[in-house]
Formats: C-alpha cells, structure tokens, sequence
C-alpha cells in the first residue's frame, strides 16, 4: 500500500480520535462533527453490509441460482423465496397509521423462529449447569482435611485420590450451593413474601450477588482500559513514532 | 409441482414474476382485510414460524441423514423434510431480519432528513450525518462491485492493483470508521475512573463487599502484584499455598462469582423460557397479536 | 462627596447558585486531573520495555491445549465477532489464535454473528499483519480461498446457528467466495470446507467475541462440537460459567487472557524449551510444546505492563475517593 496514503490514513484516524476525545474537556462543536461522521459512516456500512455480507448470497443467490462454475453445475433457483420481499416490505408498514398491524407479520414470523427454538435452547444451555450445580455437599473422607499433593504418585492412586471429597471441598460445595439458591430465591421472590427465612434468605443473596458483581467490575475495567491503551498506542507509536518521527511519509 | 427451475431460465423468471406479483397482491388484499382478521393472521404466521423448530426437535431423528439416504418409514421421511426445512427456516429469519433492520437506517435517515429540510437546530450536523451516510453507501457498494464482480475483480485482491475507489472505500472503512469507533468505547474508560473516584464509596454492607471483590479480583489480574503476593505463599502442597492471590481469586471466582452468575442467569432463563412459549401460542398481551 | 451605596443584597438562591457553580468548577478540575494522570498512565509505560511476570489460568491452559490438540492441517470454525473497537484485546486474541493455527497449517472458515465489519476486520488482520510476519520469517503466507474463507456477516445468529447445527451444508448452501482464479464459487468447493460434511465432522468451533455472541453459539452447537471462547473482560464472569459446567473446554478473557495466550505459545505446558528448561509449569498436565523462538509475543506483552499502571490508578483512586468521603464525614461530625 502506498506510503503516503497508509500516513494520510493514520493522520485522518488520530484526528478523528481527539476530536472525540475534546468530549472530555466539554461538549463541544469539534466532538459533535465527528460523532455524526461516525453515525453516518457506521448507518452507511449497514446498509452496504446488509447486501454485500447477507441478502446477496443468503437470499438473492437462493431465489436466482447461479450458473455454474468449474464444470460443477450450479444450483436452481428458488422462487418461492419471493415472498419474502413483500414480507419483509411489510415491516415498513410501522409507519403508517392505518396498516401498521401488518408489520406485525414479518415480526411475529421472527419472534415465532425464536420462540420455537427456546424449547430446546434452553436445556442446551441449562442443563449442564443445573447437573453442575449438584455438587456432594459432604466429605467421604475425613481426614485429611485437605486434598493431598498428587505429585509422585502412580496414575491409579492420583486418580483414586482426586476422586475423594475432602472435607475442604465439602465445605466450598456447601458455599456453592447456598450462594445459588440464595441469589436464586432474591430473583424468583420479587414479591412479597410473608416468611422471615425466605426473607432472610433472599437478603443474604444480595449480599452474595455483589461478590460476583464486584468481579465483574474488575473484569470490565480492565476491558475498558485494554481498549484505551489499544488507542494511545495507535496515536503515540503506531502514528506518532512509527510514522511521523521515523519519517515514514 | 416444481419449487426451483435452473438459475437464468425463462421458467424460472415466469415463476418470479408470478410470485411476487402474487405476494403482492395478498399484501394489498391485507391491506383491506376485515379487523377481525388481522389477529388470527398474525397469531398463525407466529405459531406456524415457531412449530417449525418445536417439530424438529420433538421429532425423531432419522438415523443417517446423508444426500443419498432413503428414509426407513413415514416418521424417517418426516424427520428428514422437518430436518431440512431447518435450513429455509435460517434462511428466512436472516432475510426477514435483515429487512427489518432497514427499518432503523429509513428512522434514522427520516429524522435527520427532516432536520435539514425544515433547517431545525444543528441541522448542519444532520448535514454532515447524511453526507457522511451516503459517501460510504456509493464508495462501499461501487468497491464491492469492482472487487466482486468488475472486470478486475481477481486483480484487485490485492491492495497494490486498487483503484481510487478502493482507496476512498477504505479511507472511510478503516482510517475513519474503524478508528472512531475504538475511540467511541476507549472514552468509557476515563469516565470509569471518574466515577471510581466519585461515586465507589463504601456506604453500605453492598458497597463494602463489591468493593472488596472488585479489588481482589483487579490485584489477582496484575501479573506483577499476584508474583510478589503469591511468592509470600510458595509452599506447593502446603496448606499456606491456599493463600496465593490466584487461589483466592480463583476461590472466589469458583464459589461465589460463578454460582451468583449461574442463578442469574436462571432466573434470565426461565423468564426468557416462559416469555417464547407466550410469544409462539400468542398469550402475550402486548405481544405482536395484540 | 457621595456616600457609597450600601452593595446589592444578594439572594439565598444566588448564593445556592454560586455555591453550586463553585463546587461544579472544581469537579471538573478533579476530573480533568484524573483524566490527565489516565492519559499519562496509559501512554508512558507503552515507551518503555517491561517485563511483567504471568502465570496462566486453569481455563487458558485448557484453551491452549485444546488448540494444540486439533490435528494439523484440519478445519476450524471461527466465529469473529469483534472490530477495531476491542482491538486491544480481541485483536490480540485472534492473532495468538491464528498464530497456532497457522503454524499447524490448519484452515480457517470465519464468520461473523455480531458485527457486519467484523469478517472485514479479521481478514484485514492475517493480510496486512500476521502474512507480512510470516513472509519476514520465510513462512508461507496464508492465502484465501485455499487456507482461509469468509463466509460473511450473518444477522440474525439464533436462525443461521441453529441451521449450522441441524445441516452445515444446507445452513451455507449457495454461499461464494473469490477462488484462486478470481472467481466467486461455492464455498463448498473450496480445500477449507470441501472435506467438511457435517458440523460434527469439525475438530473445534472457536469464538471470539467481544459481545454475548457466544450464548446463541453455545445453545445451539454445546455438546456437537468442542467449542472454546476467546472473550473480553466484560464477557469473562459469563462466559465462565459455561466454562465451569464444560459446556466450553476452553477459555481466555481480556489481556490476561491474551499474555497467558503468549505466554503459552513461547514456553508450552511442562515443555522443556532450547535450554532444557521447563518455561511454564502445570500440576499433572500432560506436556504441550510451544513454540519457542518464534514471534509469540505482542499485544499481551505489550499492553500488560500499562495495564498495571492503570490499575493501579483506578485502586488509588478509589482509596482516595472513600478517604476524603471519610475526612468530610468527620468534620462534618466536629
């Protein structure tokens, strides 16, 4: 690629990302261009993608077919997929007063596709964790407290020995288990509820909650700032360094 | 009676024009349908969608299910029609989907086509928008051309035989678009930290036990910090191991993040569960039959 | 002489006001300082060459391995749902996993479920960064059509995965890409998808997403093909909770995940190295080679270390933050 447009390219990009980032200092006329150059460039390669990347091949090749390639014959054309069009034109229907009960069509042919599936999605995904989640909740060994160091022993007696509960385990399972049935019953008991245990109960599973939010809170920040180091070593050495002072344009 | 006829036969085109001019003409019928009838047409598209994949799954499966198998029996033959008709169902959820997401691109554009005609307030923002809208539709779909189905099409594979369209196309793809939108979800990041500072305070038992989650889990993805504190407990096999930053991480990870998560998720779960089977037999009330 | 006039009473709502005014001026100062030092935490560290010691997860040593395990020269399924947006992690995710695979010489078939950029993005990546790396190293660059395909950008994800899971071939029936003579043909007659019948005859699906892309994924294809996740920061909690219940075999999340990744491919798992050496050490593992001397390192290695930094702000911050909530309640107190 061409030096000079590879450094135009990269300039137009470092532009781009402080004209966002003039937001941090205040809303300004200079961050409000560029997030409608954003808007409009990102609604644009929708339009473009959902062409290129998906009616072209996943509807238009079916209805039409194709001429053969190779000496392969190519398939036949489909042209009951027709229906589609009006179908799907149906949808824009939403804006009229009068007739947008028929944009309910090709939306309830969605959700109807969707619906159909969650009888079975759901125990695809379920299922393994709710087998998961029936952990042994007492030891069938005693002592020692702890699992063993594995290190140095046969095969047959490392796995005799994994297989064990140990007491320590034991105790986590139990953990386990609460901290699922009382996040469960914080979810499920949104109303009122008369009994001072499940009360109590779903009040320990909030507390439980936060634990795995809190988690998730150091998870997402070093997401958030992965991408902003992501950005500054884009401008400062990938613009900056490789580029304007390694004189590369 | 035949479903497809060879790509580029009169045939074929016969049957497309007599289609659509059909799918139409329901369409316009619709149009002037009694109100009594609109419900049980939706409430039929709607079951009839989602009977699909309920079918296929409760149905048993043929055996083999390869191009040149033969079905067994009857309920072999079922099996293998609902198995395939799995395949046009994707295909017209994408397509369907795919026209419906044209709906939030006309909004768009009707909203801020209407700012720049009546000249509203920032109505050269709008401008901006639309220019911005329709430079890359032109340059997307003439490069997509050009690189799919024009004359140079294998030529222009590779970047060093592109021509100024391909350049324009890609000046706005990835030197703009692209750019500005790492830029868009990196600024997310300052105002973590602005509110980190402002607002993570322990003023409750909730607070206080986030607070402490979050910190061990951040110390725990520190490389630096989990080998300074794990090299206090470096004991393998001992009791003191369990100490290591990343055991505890891992503790917490394991005993309370993922069942907390799970039941979550459950919950989720079972309102999604309940919430599809009133979507598929139109029970909903302010669903799509209503 | 004129007496001076006694000044203008000022209201007990302009005083509110002003205080208000003032107390805004100066929460805006504080930011503008917070967001300095973030600027400055997250840009210095990136001019200096650090070393940051790593030791892998359970979840990313299984990843690796698994990877590892997929025969050489087989066909992958990768679901890319990730743009320049997540590049920090998701791109150093794809290129580690490209990297192996590469080097396996297995075949690519990558999709998106997400992101209509997405296929654009990925490709965009082995052509302009990981084939240039292979071609300075005398490695065959990978090429399209015999070693990788896009199969594109496919909105509606419930639909199309669930077609993949029932009938692979059916679900990508008519789909084309260029071939080696420039012509759009079947994807089917391509050397990346012609042995591939059926979604079981794949050795391994991967996703790396940066959105809950892999929920749809694992709903439909969990238990018909091994699947491993490669997912930011923000997806980790989640999506290891398919992790633990093995519904996934493998797992990596956000740049720990990307320098375990690394970490990994130069040492192995109880591999010994040039040196004799066993670079990275797993309790009863089977040993794994990586792949030493070779370019394993990149964004992981390099953003781990300003990671740090940045980390270390935010904790400051908020330690900060809740001392000075402390002082103010106390001299509230007095």
């Amino acid at each position: 690629m061409n030096e000079h447009y590879a450094f135009l390219k990269m300039t137009a990009g470092v532009l781009c990302t402080v004209g966002l980032y003039s937001v941090l200092y205040r809303e300004n006329k200079f961050y409000r261009f560029f997030e409608h150059v954003f808007l409009g460039l990102a609604a644009g390669y929708a339009i473009v993608a959902l062409w290129s990347e998906n009616l072209k091949e996943g509807w238009y090749d079916l209805l039409v077919g194709s001429a053969g390639t190779n000496g392969h014959s190519g398939p036949y054309g489909h042209y009951l997929y027709v229906l589609l069009l009006p179908i799907g034109l149906m949808g824009y229907f939403v804006f009229s007063k009068k007739h947008s009960w028929m944009s309910r069509v090709p939306i309830g042919i969605v959700l109807g596709l969707w619906s159909g599936q969650q009888v079975q999605v759901w125990w695809t995904r379920y299922g393994p964790q709710i087998q998961d989640s029936i952990k042994p909740l007492l030891p069938t060994v005693w002592s020692p407290a702890m699992k063993p160091d594995t290190t140095g022993m046969t095969p047959a007696l490392a796995d005799a020995v994994s297989k064990n509960v140990y007491l320590s385990q034991a105790i986590t399972n139990v953990i386990f288990v609460i901290t699922l049935l009382a996040v469960l019953s914080y979810f499920l008991f949104s109303f009122e509820v008369k009994s001072k245990a499940i009360r109590g109960f779903s009040t320990l599973g909030r507390y439980l909650l936060m634990i795995g939010f809190g988690a998730i809170f150091g998870s997402t920040v070093m997401m958030r700032f992965a991408l902003l180091i992501d950005r500054m070593y884009y401008v400062w050495i990938e613009w900056l360094m490789n580029h304007v002072i390694a004189r590369k344009f | 009676m035949n479903f497809s006829y060879p790509s580029g036969s009169s045939t074929l085109y016969l049957a497309l024009a007599v289609t659509v001019i059909f799918g139409f003409l329901i369409m316009f019928g619709m149009m002037s349908m009694p109100a009594r009838w609109r419900r049980p047409v939706v409430v039929t598209c709607t079951f009839i969608s989602g009977l699909i994949y309920v079918a296929y799954y409760l149905w048993p499966k043929p055996q083999s299910f390869g191009p040149r198998d033969i079905p067994l029996n009857w309920s072999e033959w079922v099996g293998s029609q609902l198995a395939d008709t799995i395949g046009v169902a994707g295909t017209i959820s994408t397509a369907l989907t795919t026209f419906l997401l044209g709906l939030g691109i006309y909004s768009l554009v009707r909203i801020h086509g209407r700012k720049l005609i009546r000249m509203q307030k920032d109505w050269a923002f709008s401008l901006v928008l639309l220019i911005s809208m329709l430079a890359i539709v032109i340059f997307g779909y003439w490069s997509y051309y050009q690189t799919k189905f024009g004359p140079d099409a294998s030529k222009l594979q590779d970047a060093a035989n592109w021509t100024w369209v391909n350049y324009t196309n890609d000046f706005l793809f990835d030197g703009l678009l692209q750019q500005m939108e790492g830029a868009m979800f990196s600024v997310i990041a300052f105002y973590i930290l602005s509110a980190a500072y402002r607002a993570f305070r322990i003023r409750s038992v909730e607070a206080t036990i986030l607070l402490a989650s979050a910190l061990i889990m951040m110390l725990s993805l520190m490389g630096a910090v989990e080998f300074l504190w794990n090299s206090k407990f470096d004991h393998s096999g001992a009791f003191v191991a369990n100490f290591q930053l990343t055991e505890i991480a891992r503790w917490i990870r394991d005993t309370f993040q993922t069942p907390g998560i799970r039941a979550l998720e459950f919950g989720i779960g079972l309102g999604a569960l309940a919430m599809g089977l009133r979507l598929w037999l139109s029970l909903e009330k302010g669903g799509v039959s209503a | 002489m004129d007496t001076p006039q006694d000044p203008t009473p000022i209201s007990a709502e302009e005083v509110q006001l002003l205080e208000v005014k003032r107390i805004e001026k100066q929460a805006h100062r504080t930011r503008m300082i917070l967001f300095g030092l973030l600027i400055l935490a997250s840009s210095l560290p990136l001019f200096l060459t650090l070393n940051v010691p790593n030791k892998p997860t359970q979840a990313t040593v299984d990843l690796y391995s698994t990877i590892m395990a997929v025969p050489d020269g087989s066909t992958i399924l990768l679901q890319t749902d990730w743009t320049t947006s997540t590049r920090g992690e998701s791109g150093g995710e794809f290129e580690g996993l490209m990297r192996v695979l590469m080097r396996k010489n297995c075949k690519v078939a990558l999709y998106s479920m997400s992101d209509a950029q997405a296929p654009k993005v990925a490709m965009d990546e082995i052509v302009l960064t990981l084939n240039p790396e292979r071609k300075l190293k005398g490695e065959r660059e990978y090429k399209a059509w015999d070693d990788y395909i896009s199969l594109g950008f496919f909105p509606n994800a419930e639909g199309e995965t669930a077609s993949m899971a029932a009938n692979l071939r059916s679900a990508w029936n008519g789909k084309k890409y260029i071939n080696d003579s420039g012509e759009p043909e079947d994807v089917f007659q391509s050397p990346v998808l012609s042995k591939v019948q059926s979604i079981t005859s794949v050795p391994l699906v991967v996703i790396i997403t940066a959105t809950s892309s892999f929920n749809v994924l694992i709903e439909r294809l969990s238990g018909k093909v091994p699947i491993v996740a490669l997912v930011t920061g923000v997806m980790g909690p989640e999506t290891n909770v398919y992790y633990s219940s093995k519904q996934i075999q493998g797992l990596a999340t956000g740049m720990k995940g990307v320098y375990d990744l690394e970490t990994m491919m130069e040492d192995g798992i109880n591999s010994p190295g040039p040196n004799g050496k066993v670079g990275f050490q797993w309790e009863n593992h089977p040993p794994v080679k990586g792949f030493p001397g070779e370019t394993n390192y990149g964004r992981g290695k390099l953003y781990f270390p300003t990671l740090h930094i940045d980390m270390a702000l935010l904790i400051l911050a908020v330690i900060f933050g809740n001392v000075g909530m402390f002082m103010a309640k106390k001299r509230g107190n007095r």
